[in-house]
């Protein structure tokens, strides 16, 4: 019986402090904050996603490349729009994993990679080719670094919040964001152009929808404590 | 010894070749210093042998050598030495190099008294710049044609009015250095306006028509635009113009304090007034202190006297010059020019002030790169770079001989979304980081900011890579490019090899010649693709050969659609050689001067046709076509072996004579990059000479002139022993 309870109460401590260890802000928890759940959709007809030819490193690139710049789902959820709750305060969560942006395949994984300010991101090499990483920002100080087939790991971080471009030179069609934020309070869409965003205070928020094509849409919500607020973005080809 | 008459004269000569030689600024050339030695001496024999005495006097000394036997080791000395020199004069003489001919001209030719523009005549004499009538105008007009000379003259003339613009290297005769003295500051606005008119097809016959490229502009600027960039040129230089006296008084001037460049001007005046003297080179910074630190205020008006007309007041790029750059000229990454000429504390004052447009970026303390220790070249250390520049992939954009044609050079962006070329690494005189080894290993360890170039000091295996990197790039190419000044043809026996690649031709010796973008016709070629062609050339009893070698970083691949062509070059030459040095218009010739070309292009083979324009050309019907050839593309580099017999029936062709100088040109299209018609570069007019098979004089004339000369010498001294024993006697 002691041992169950000594096992409930560590699990008890454990629970506890997993914001903490996730990095979001004491004020808020379950039982006094929201969450925003939505979904980024097309409106309309999708165009046909670019297909570029690869003309270099096959072996490792492959034959096609189909971009991500414009990516609709099956059921027109678009893919990489990035939802973010503006003005929001909050220390910038200290993830439990390094966040890690693969190249693999001459492409960019993920292709828009979220990102807390301070934190260092590893940039991986999977493909044994030369790559090289090449930032396109103004707050941050933007750098261009060679990562040959040896050096499997860069580490870089971004002091400041901001959407960043990355860009291969070897491999013009590889491009994607780094998307550096100083709270915790934004998401990413998957490939059913779903969000979710935990832990948001309630109250009366603005959100602000990023995307690298469509551009960016503002909305307002309210969240209600212990509920999820619903939030449908349409977006269409300007 | 001082009273010596013989030492006095000696003396004198000393002292006189040596003010000749070192004592004159700029140099005198030698011509001119045997000119005035020999005046000399004649002077000193006049004086000395005005009376007997001192003639005795003069000559005692030399009697003594020749009679004297406390003298006889002296006699021995000279007797061998005299002998020796003279021959090995007379071998440098008949073993002299084939030059080409001198060009002599006129520089500042009488223009004529009137000329026809536009339709309209003009009379040159007398005639006054209408605009400066216009006195309350005269900034709006000086701002324009800044504009003008930005967009036309700069690419020759360069930024800093000195003739040493982008393509100014390749041409003879060089561009007009407008902040000489020599040029505009001692002619009047009328004349100038008759040189921009008319260009170098309107120089008179005693300039040898023709052999500037300097466009007749009529046919682009308006009477109006002419006028305006004359008024830029003499306002940019500080210089006046010479004036007709008798309007002299009427003429207005901006004044010289308005004139240092915009309102900020009014500000700091001595600056814009120091950079102004510092172009002509009179003034240079001695003020240690204030180099590092940089004074924004003076950087601000050295920025707007030479950087507004690009990027803009604000510095965002949108200065009035820019659009054309940037739209129509492919300019990016290459139009910036060395700012070499600017005082070093203009240049840090520029740095100050440039800080001042993004405050944020420049807040911290800058971060120092420590190179790691540089390791010396070596085989070595060249292999090692060899291995790391494969490892690394540096071909990738540079290509693997390094001439800029790796897979991924033909996508590669700058930070603005321009297309951009890699660094061709067999040519570091055009690096824009600078040549020297350690410029090389910073921009390996640096990257270039701006361009798709990455750092590199943290992805090599071992930090001292860099090091062997660019000493590997080094090994790639000599630092200079030693272009040729004519180009000679060697008599050679037998069947020519028609393979470029055969070992014959790399045994011959190679002439490089650079090539320019053509700016003068539309489509106009403001970066050029090929910048150097490198010629060898033979020829036999029945055949002239030419190899001829350039970089092309993108290979041939015509498709229209993609606004892609064939590659091509061109050979041109006179149809007919004239006595005297005319020659036809360098860009394929003029009404009355038609040329003839050999041409090679990768999807026709050899041809040869005539022109008479850029637009006019003619290809010769395949039955008249005599010439042959055979070219081959590897790792960005042509090679290309073109053929034809010394004669031919032909009349339109060029018959190449042996022993006798002809003009030769070059003109390149880089099809890959979209080089196509007037879109190209091209070379000034070169001399060329089918050498005549060596002779045997160099080793026949100079023994028998150490053997005339000892027995003069013999019979001199004998004569003159004999004659003083006969009077001892």
């Amino acid at each position: 019986m002691q041992r169950v309870l000594r096992w409930f109460f560590i699990a008890g401590v454990l629970a506890l402090s997993l914001p903490f260890l996730a990095g979001i802000s004491p004020e808020v928890n379950a039982q006094s904050s929201g969450s925003i759940v939505g979904e980024v959709k097309y409106n309309g007809t999708p165009p046909a996603p670019k297909v570029i030819k690869v003309n270099k490193d096959n072996q490792a690139c492959g034959n096609e490349k189909t971009s991500e710049e414009l990516v609709v789902g099956a059921n027109k959820g678009i893919q990489w729009a990035v939802v973010s709750v503006v003005g929001a305060k909050g220390p910038a969560p200290k993830p439990a994993q390094k966040p890690t942006l693969d190249q693999k395949g001459c492409h960019f994984q993920p292709h828009v990679l979220l990102a807390p300010v301070g934190v260092g991101i590893d940039i991986l090499n999977s493909d044994g080719i030369l790559h090289n990483i090449h930032t396109f920002s103004k707050a941050n100080p933007s750098f261009n670094k060679a990562q040959p087939k040896f050096k499997k790991v860069i580490t870089e971080k971004f002091d400041k919040p901001e959407v960043v471009k990355i860009r291969c030179d070897a491999h013009s069609w590889m491009s994607g964001w780094v998307v550096v934020q100083e709270h915790p309070f934004y998401a990413v869409s998957d490939a059913n152009g779903s969000f979710k965003i935990d832990n948001v205070p309630p109250g009366k928020h603005k959100l602000e929808l990023w995307h690298e094509t469509l551009g960016k849409v503002a909305k307002d919500v309210e969240v209600k404590a212990g509920a999820p607020t619903k939030v449908t973005f349409e977006l269409t080809k300007k | 010894m001082i009273r010596s008459k013989f030492f006095q004269a000696i003396l004198v000569l000393v002292l006189a070749f040596a003010f000749f030689r070192y004592g004159i600024r700029p140099p005198a050339p030698w011509s001119v210093v045997y000119l005035y030695m020999g005046i000399v001496l004649l002077a000193v024999l006049v004086y000395i042998s005005s009376d007997s005495d001192s003639w005795r006097a003069f000559l005692r000394p030399i009697h003594l050598v020749l009679v004297d036997d406390e003298k006889r080791p002296i006699r021995l000395l000279l007797m061998v030495l005299l002998p020796l020199f003279l021959g090995y004069y007379a071998y440098s003489q008949a073993a002299a190099k084939v030059e080409a001919p001198p060009e002599l001209r006129a520089v500042h030719p009488a223009p004529a008294s009137s000329i026809s523009f536009r339709g309209k005549t003009i009379d040159v004499q007398g005639f006054e710049n209408p605009l400066r009538k216009d006195a309350a105008n005269l900034r709006k007009y000086v701002d324009e044609g800044g504009e003008i000379y930005v967009k036309n003259c700069m690419f020759c003339h360069g930024d800093n009015l000195d003739g040493e613009g982008p393509f100014a290297h390749a041409f003879s005769p060089p561009p007009a250095i407008f902040t000489d003295p020599g040029t505009i500051a001692m002619l009047q606005e009328a004349y100038l306006f008759w040189r921009i008119a008319k260009g170098g097809p309107g120089w008179p016959k005693e300039s040898t028509p023709w052999n500037s490229v300097m466009p007749a502009w009529e046919d682009r600027l308006t009477e109006e635009d002419i006028w305006k960039v004359i008024m830029y040129l003499y306002d940019a230089t500080g210089f006046q113009p010479r004036r007709w006296e008798a309007n002299a008084a009427l003429i207005p001037f901006p004044s010289q304090g308005e004139s240092a460049g915009k309102a900020v001007a009014a500000r700091v005046p001595s600056s814009s007034l120091r950079s102004r003297r510092a172009e002509r080179g009179l003034w240079s910074p001695a003020l240690a202190e204030a180099q590092q630190r940089g004074d924004m205020n003076a950087g601000k008006a050295v920025y707007g006297k030479k950087c507004a007309i690009c990027h803009g007041e604000k510095g965002d790029g949108n200065g009035p010059g820019a659009s054309d750059l940037v739209i129509t000229a492919r300019m990016p990454g290459t139009s910036m020019p060395p700012w070499k000429g600017l005082p070093e504390k203009d240049r840090w004052n520029l740095v100050a002030y440039i800080k001042t447009f993004t405050p944020d970026l420049f807040k911290g303390t800058p971060k120092v790169l420590d190179l790691p220790k540089e390791v010396p070249p070596s085989k070595e250390s060249i292999v090692r770079g060899k291995e790391m520049y494969e490892a690394i992939e540096c071909n990738k954009c540079h290509g693997r001989a390094g001439r800029a044609d790796g897979p991924s050079a033909p996508e590669l962006k700058d930070d603005w979304e321009q297309p951009i070329r890699p660094a061709d690494l067999t040519k570091p005189w055009n690096f824009r980081g600078g040549e020297s080894k350690k410029e090389i290993a910073t921009r390996l360890a640096t990257g270039l900011a701006g361009t798709p170039m990455p750092s590199f000091l943290d992805s090599v295996e071992k930090p001292e890579d860099i090091w062997h990197l660019a000493n590997y790039v080094k090994s790639l190419a000599p630092d200079k490019p030693n272009y040729a000044t004519f180009l000679r043809v060697k008599k050679v026996e037998g069947e020519i090899p028609a393979d470029p690649g055969a070992p014959f031709w790399s045994q011959q010796a190679p002439s490089n010649f650079p090539l320019a973008g053509q700016v003068i016709v539309d489509m106009r070629n403001f970066n050029p693709s090929i910048d150097m062609i490198t010629v060898k050339a033979v020829y036999s009893s029945r055949e002239i050969a030419i190899h001829l070698t350039w970089n092309d970083p993108t290979g041939s691949r015509p498709d229209p659609a993609a606004k892609t062509f064939a590659d091509q070059v061109v050979l041109q030459f006179p149809v007919k050689l004239s006595e005297g040095n005319e020659r036809p218009y360098v860009l394929m010739g003029d009404g009355s001067n038609p040329v003839y070309l050999l041409r090679w292009s990768s999807d026709g083979g050899v041809g040869e046709a005539n022109a008479t324009a850029i637009s006019n050309l003619t290809p010769q019907p395949a039955q008249a076509v005599e010439a042959k050839g055979t070219g081959v593309f590897a790792d960005g580099q042509y090679r290309l072996v073109i053929k034809r017999p010394l004669q031919t029936p032909d009349p339109n062709d060029l018959q190449f004579p042996v022993g006798k100088f002809f003009p030769v040109a070059f003109m390149a299209w880089d099809g890959g990059a979209g080089e196509t018609g007037s879109d190209m570069s091209f070379s000034s007019w070169y001399y060329s000479v089918l050498e005549e098979p060596s002779s045997k004089r160099p080793y026949v004339i100079p023994p028998v002139v150490v053997l005339v000369s000892v027995a003069a010498e013999l019979l001199i001294v004998r004569r003159a022993q004999r004659k003083a024993r006969g009077s001892v006697n």
